[in-house]
């Protein structure tokens, strides 16, 4: 996430809470945390529940419903119990939100005050809603889908037929069969009972009892005449027909087309595992046929049997209640195979087998997606997921910054446990795929390794890296080599940030005329040809991307664009927003645009360009401010052959024009020769060293952030000061400039006046046509220079500021550098000693 | 950029300034790009325009009245570059006989056609930006016709630039031009009240280099010469060579120049060796040359210290060439702020700025990091004052002042003769008042009063 997004969501989240805190202070601290912060427990550690449930009220309720929630394996459960710790530690959280709840939840509580005690029970609601709005989501999700799909009418025959159920049918609750047999004959009708109950169907003797909850464990009920042997015998071998019961039931129940590829693969499996436990019960009769069986005997054939049956049944029961397909039933069957690696070795295969065929289908998703980068999954099982945006078609035309972040994401929740410390790298190697395929390329494999589980010796996830690494290094090879990425960055360098300084004065030259009028005035395409004429005459020309290079003007000026990114909601954002109304100038709203071309403008993005943008206004301008200031300068060289009467009335106006431009020229050195080129050097650098494209964008975005930091940009009063620096110098030279036709005179009189009287004359002329406008033009020097002074000693002062607290210490160069003959420091001091001297006077 | 030559020195400048900058374009002698300059991010076009036959022709206009220099330069190698219709050789071949006022009236007589040639060049040049004028203020060409050509082009582009290197005579020997003085005094008010920047190059401190630190017993001209034209090839590097910043000369020299009338600069240029010098053995770190630029020794104005008046730097351009780091720079900078290495002005905000420059790839350098100082400094006016001593000792005797009275503007009297030496004393009380806090508010003629 950037640094932009995170400030804005910190911001929105201060303001839901009412806070008056700086949000930069929370962006640096949850920065710093965010690196510890992705280590989140998945399982809340034992101390938060004991001691939530401590000062809950009901305790046991509480430990109750976590536990639930836990054996539903509900998502983010650990997180979210230790935020509820930290709110129950908190006291003055507490004491707010109970301030602000009520508000809020009227309707739903019947109790406004909320104490301390009702949080847990406030915490449960909220996830039975959530967990329940995620329910009905999915069954929304789910009916809309099968609506749509209108073709396939999906049937689930168990419930719509329900005698042909393998799991115990009964809709007459069958009375327990009391005929008094001899306890000797009991037991071959014992046998048939239970033979039937390990098939699914009631038996005299034995009959189920109704289930409890969906997924709860049968239970069989036993006539109360047989034997208390045969029943204690029978009681050990019917556990057998819960585990099966379960079984069946999982079998039956997923076979929607809702529950997923994977489960249905594992039900497959468990279903030809279940024919052989079948197979198994049927010997068992043709034994009893035979009168070869007994009670004692059935018990012992059944051991082995009951071992897996148990695992089964474990197994399909946590799949149910978890309610999980996909990643997740992976994740568990994961799980399981863990907790029975230690077993009996025929149990560890039997788990391996499941977690092979389970994983079946997910891996050859898992396949398309890490060697073509194509997702292919119809049930939404893989777990990074295909938000098609954009149209491929639409693509080079208007690209964001958002596709590469959002086309593709990932939904941790589906991510399969023994894939988790990969998911990044397959997530990437699909995307880099991707891009390289709608480059037009088509990426040769030497031998595609098929991918399948292996519990060990992770096969696997070497094929996997191998993926990632050709994806990689063929993107960068795109990107690099075919498309000359770095020749790009460096054509929009030389534009955007104005390196190629001849090219800047060329347009300037050129369109100067055309940018003065309001931006409504302005012909688009009049400026464009202008625009190509100038690098057609500079040494742009022999950069070979120079055509792509645009104008454009946007209907907002620098500042308001700044605040805006920035989104502070300060008074001067508001005053900004006020302003927006005004119309720019063509030079206030010109910028240019760059055309970029797929696969580039995966890096250079619109939202880069907009940077790019936001700094070559800033620096735009401050040239033009230097341009206007030279003007003035060339056409006060007239005065070198004034006499000294009049030298020395302009000498103030020019001592300020110097000033002016020292400043801005310091100002641009700083920018440029100290702030872009060294930050660029240092870009290379690293780009010299990246092995993806990820890398590649986050090192071009912090080049992007130090530009924008380092030149003053991202601070509100540091912009300001500048532009208030830069208004005046544009006023100074507007006034100088009209003031240019008496300079004229001036010129005339020293060259005519040679006697003294004469010019005394034109002196008292020229200045009273002076005054004719606002103010003497000493005086207007003068206030102009006040209006100078104040501005930039407030910049001076901010720099200042900024350069003690944080890293920033570059930018105390500028301080230094436009204060190098402390004469800016000698005026503060001279003032601030007359301002002490007048209050003594006063004091005195 | 238009390139006037004038006069014996100036062309002989010009000779050596165009072959500095042919070899660092990568043109060769006839004006044609060498195979290795194809692809250079140079503007060549700053001096230099392409006619059609992928030839680069100087944008240079040649004047002289006599045609000695001309001629050798016709008979160089380098004779196919210049466009032969930009060289004017005055018909009768007579020269200025080192004498001003003969060289402004043959200015003035020969002004259509020398302005031909110009307004040629000037529809030429896409966006013209200045003049650039080499002369000598001695002699009779270059200070008499340039004081003209300084005059009409103020008059006729009074939008445009006019930058001078002008050649100042050598004072420690005993001139071979008797009116010497007259010659200086009168161009200076030309300088003075008609170019917009005059790089002073002082004969005096070239021989003084070239000697002390080039070890040199006899330099010649074409030594000195060559001295002349690194700092003119590397005072432009900035517009040829274009970055992020000077890329216009008014960018470079308006900062140097707050009032319009001190326009003298100063230059010095670090390090300096000679061809036959192999590589040098002293390290030359960003400071060194920051440092060295700011002792008296390096520079090309020799002036006598005044040790009573407070003379200090009005502003500084450095430009450094070469890898160089930008925090090198402001650390360099800060010494000399902390040491004190610099007085500058005390009514008004100056500081050494710098501007980094790429060097030309086709010559080969041993130095790292090289350096060239333009700087406004007060002390420049103890020049005029030497110059103003001179006239008022030849003056007083009224010496040599027939040659001047045979010409028009010296028919009836000689008041443009006390008129330039007004000027000029005006120049020197404004820079020593320049030292001063209250300059902004100085008057001469109510402080005399």
């Amino acid at each position: 996430m950037s640094e932009f997004k995170l400030h804005h969501l910190i911001v929105q989240l201060i303001e839901l809470l009412g806070s008056e805190s700086a949000p930069e202070r929370h962006l640096e601290k949850l920065q710093k945390e965010s690196l510890t912060a992705n280590t989140l427990n998945t399982v809340a550690p034992h101390s938060c529940i004991q001691h939530l449930a401590k000062i809950s009220s009901e305790p046991e309720l509480f430990i109750q419903k976590y536990e639930e929630l836990k054996s539903k394996k509900v998502d983010l459960l650990g997180p979210f119990v230790q935020t509820l710790e930290l709110i129950s530690q908190d006291e003055e959280l507490k004491k707010y939100l109970s301030r602000s709840l009520p508000r809020a939840t009227t309707s739903s509580l019947k109790d406004p005050t909320i104490t301390q005690e009702d949080l847990p029970k406030i915490c449960k609601t909220v996830i039975k809603a959530a967990v329940e709005g995620g329910k009905k989501l999915n069954q929304q999700v789910c009916s809309i889908s099968k609506k749509s799909d209108s073709t396939s009418v999906k049937h689930n025959w168990v419930i719509e037929r329900p005698r042909i159920t393998w799991d115990f049918h009964s809709d007459t609750t069958v009375a327990l069969y009391q005929k008094v047999v001899p306890i000797v004959s009991q037991e071959s009708i014992l046998l048939w009972d239970i033979l039937y109950c390990l098939k699914g169907i009631d038996g005299s003797y034995i009959v189920s009892e109704p289930l409890t909850s969906p997924y709860g464990v049968k239970t069989f009920n036993i006539s109360p005449d047989v034997g208390i042997s045969f029943k204690q015998l029978a009681q050990q071998i019917l556990p057998l027909a819960s585990y099966y019961s379960m079984t069946v039931r999982f079998v039956e129940e997923k076979v929607s087309p809702d529950d997923g590829q994977v489960n249905h693969a594992l039900r497959g499996a468990i279903r030809s595992l279940l024919k052989d436990y079948l197979l198994f019960v049927v010997q068992l009769e043709t034994e009893h046929i035979h009168g070869k069986l007994s009670l004692q005997k059935l018990w012992f054939y059944i051991q082995p049997t009951m071992l897996t049956m148990s695992i089964l049944s474990q197994i399909t029961s946590t799949i149910c209640k978890a309610n999980a397909r996909g990643g997740k039933v992976l994740s568990l069957l994961h799980e399981q195979t863990l907790n029975n690696v230690s077993g009996e070795a025929k149990s560890k295969e039997l788990c391996l087998y499941l977690m092979q065929a389970a994983s079946m289908p997910y891996m050859q998703i898992l396949e398309k997606w890490v060697y073509k980068g194509v997702i292919c999954d119809p049930y939404q099982e893989f777990f990074v997921e295909d938000n098609e945006l954009i149209q491929r078609e639409e693509l080079p035309v208007d690209y964001s910054a958002d596709y590469w972040e959002k086309r593709y994401t990932m939904r941790l929740e589906r991510i399969p446990v023994f894939l988790n410390e990969h998911a990044q790298t397959i997530l990437r190697t699909g995307k880099y795929f991707n891009v390289i395929r709608q480059c037009g390329k088509t990426v040769q494999w030497g031998k595609q390794e098929p991918l399948s589980y292996q519990y060990q010796g992770q096969k696997y996830i070497a094929a996997i890296d191998r993926a990632y690494s050709e994806a990689a290094r063929k993107l960068l090879e795109v990107l690099m080599k075919e498309n000359d990425l770095m020749g790009r960055l460096r054509s929009v360098k030389s534009y955007f940030l104005l390196a190629q300084g001849d090219f800047v004065v060329q347009f300037m030259n050129l369109c100067e005329a055309e940018l003065n009028k309001s931006m409504y005035d302005i012909v688009l395409h009049r400026l464009a040809s202008l625009l190509e004429v100038a690098l057609r005459m500079s040494t742009a020309d022999s950069d070979p991307y120079k055509d792509d290079l645009k104008p454009e003007l946007l209907p907002y000026d620098l500042q308001y664009q700044m605040f805006r990114i920035l989104s502070i909601q300060t008074r001067d954002e508001k005053e900004f927003c006020f302003q927006a109304g005004k119309v720019l100038t063509g030079l206030e709203a010109f910028v240019f645009n760059y055309d970029v071309k797929w696969p580039v403008s995966l890096i250079i993005n619109r939202k880069a360009i907009a940077c790019y943008q936001m700094l070559f206004r800033h620096l735009f301008y401050c040239k033009y401010v230097e341009r206007l200031l030279c003007r003035v300068w060339i056409s006060n060289k007239i005065a070198k052959t004034f006499t000294h009467e009049v030298a020395m009335a302009y000498r103030q106006a020019f001592s300020l024009r110097q000033r002016m431009l020292d400043c801005i020229q310091h100002l641009e050195y700083y920018m440029m020769v100290e702030v872009v080129e060294p930050n660029w050097l240092k870009f290379i650098n690293k780009m010299s060293k990246v092995s993806n494209v990820d890398d590649v964008l986050s090192v071009h975005q912090d080049l992007q952030d130090s530009y924008l930091k380092e030149c003053m940009l991202t601070d509100p009063d540091l912009l300001s000061c500048i532009t208030g620096i830069c208004a005046i110098c544009v006023e100074f030279c507007n006034f100088m400039q009209r003031m240019s036709r008496y300079y004229i005179d001036a010129e005339l009189t020293s060259m005519i006046g040679t006697c003294q009287e004469d010019v005394y004359e034109y002196e008292i002329e020229n200045s009273s046509t002076a005054k004719d406008g606002t103010g003497s033009f000493e005086e207007t020097i003068v206030s102009l220079d006040e209006k100078f002074i104040k501005v930039l000693t407030r910049l001076l002062d901010r720099i200042c500021d900024l350069g003690c607290d944080n890293n920033n210490e570059k930018l105390l160069n500028v301080l230094c550098r436009l204060d190098f003959n402390m004469f800016y420091t000698d005026i503060l001091i001279r003032r601030g000693r007359e301002k002490t001297d007048a209050q003594q006077d006063i004091s005195g | 950029m238009i390139t006037l030559q004038l006069g014996q020195c100036g062309n002989q400048i010009g000779f050596e300034f165009w072959k500095r900058l042919c070899a660092e374009h990568g043109i060769n002698p006839e004006g044609i790009l060498e195979d290795y300059a194809t692809e250079g991010m140079d503007r060549k076009d700053v001096f230099f325009y392409q006619s059609d036959d992928e030839h680069y022709i100087p944008r240079a206009v040649l004047l002289d009245l006599e045609p000695r220099v001309i001629h050798t330069i016709m008979n160089s190698p380098y004779s196919k570059l210049y466009n032969p219709e930009n060289i004017y050789l005055s018909k009768h071949g007579g020269g200025a006989g080192n004498n001003w006022a003969s060289g402004y009236h043959q200015g003035e007589k020969l002004q259509e056609e020398i302005f031909d040639i110009l307004d040629r060049e000037a529809d030429g040049s896409d966006s013209l930006e200045g003049f650039v004028l080499c002369h000598s203020i001695a002699g009779g060409t270059g200070s008499g016709m340039g004081s003209f050509m300084l005059e009409s082009l103020a008059d006729r582009f009074p939008k445009k630039l006019i930058e001078t290197y002008s050649v100042f005579p050598n004072q420690d020997e005993i001139s071979d031009v008797v009116v010497q003085p007259y010659n200086s005094l009168l161009t200076l008010k030309r300088l003075t009240q008609c170019a917009d920047c005059v790089v002073v190059l002082d004969n005096t401190a070239l021989n003084r280099i070239a000697s002390d630190r080039l070890h040199i017993q006899n330099p010649s001209f074409t030594q000195i010469n060559k001295l002349v034209s690194t700092i003119m090839s590397v005072s432009t590097t900035t517009l040829r060579y274009p970055s992020y910043m000077n890329n216009d000369l008014v960018g470079l020299i308006a900062p140097l120049i707050p009032t319009p009338r001190l326009h003298f600069l100063m230059t010095g240029y670090t390090p300096l060796t000679t061809d036959q010098e192999g590589a040098s053995v002293r390290k030359t770190s960003v400071l060194d040359v920051m440092r060295r630029l700011l002792q008296p020794k390096n520079m090309m104005v020799s002036t006598a210290l005044d040790r009573n008046a407070s003379h200090c730097y009005i502003s500084i351009l450095n430009i450094i060439q070469g890898e160089v780091d930008p925090t090198q720079v402001h650390k360099s900078l800060q010494r000399i702020r902390e040491r004190k290495l610099a007085q500058f002005i005390p009514w008004g905000p100056a500081s050494i700025q710098v501007a980094l420059s790429r060097k030309s790839p086709y010559i080969q350098s041993t130095h790292r990091v090289s350096g060239l100082m333009l700087a406004n400094h007060t002390n420049i006016s103890s020049l005029f004052d030497r110059a103003l001593q001179q006239y008022d000792k030849l003056r007083k005797r009224e010496a040599f002042l027939e040659q001047f009275r045979k010409e028009k503007m010296f028919e009836e009297n000689l008041d443009e003769l006390d008129n330039s030496r007004e000027v000029v004393e005006y120049l020197v009380k404004e820079y020593q008042a320049a030292t001063r806090v209250d300059y902004l508010s100085w008057n001469p003629n109510k402080a005399d009063t």
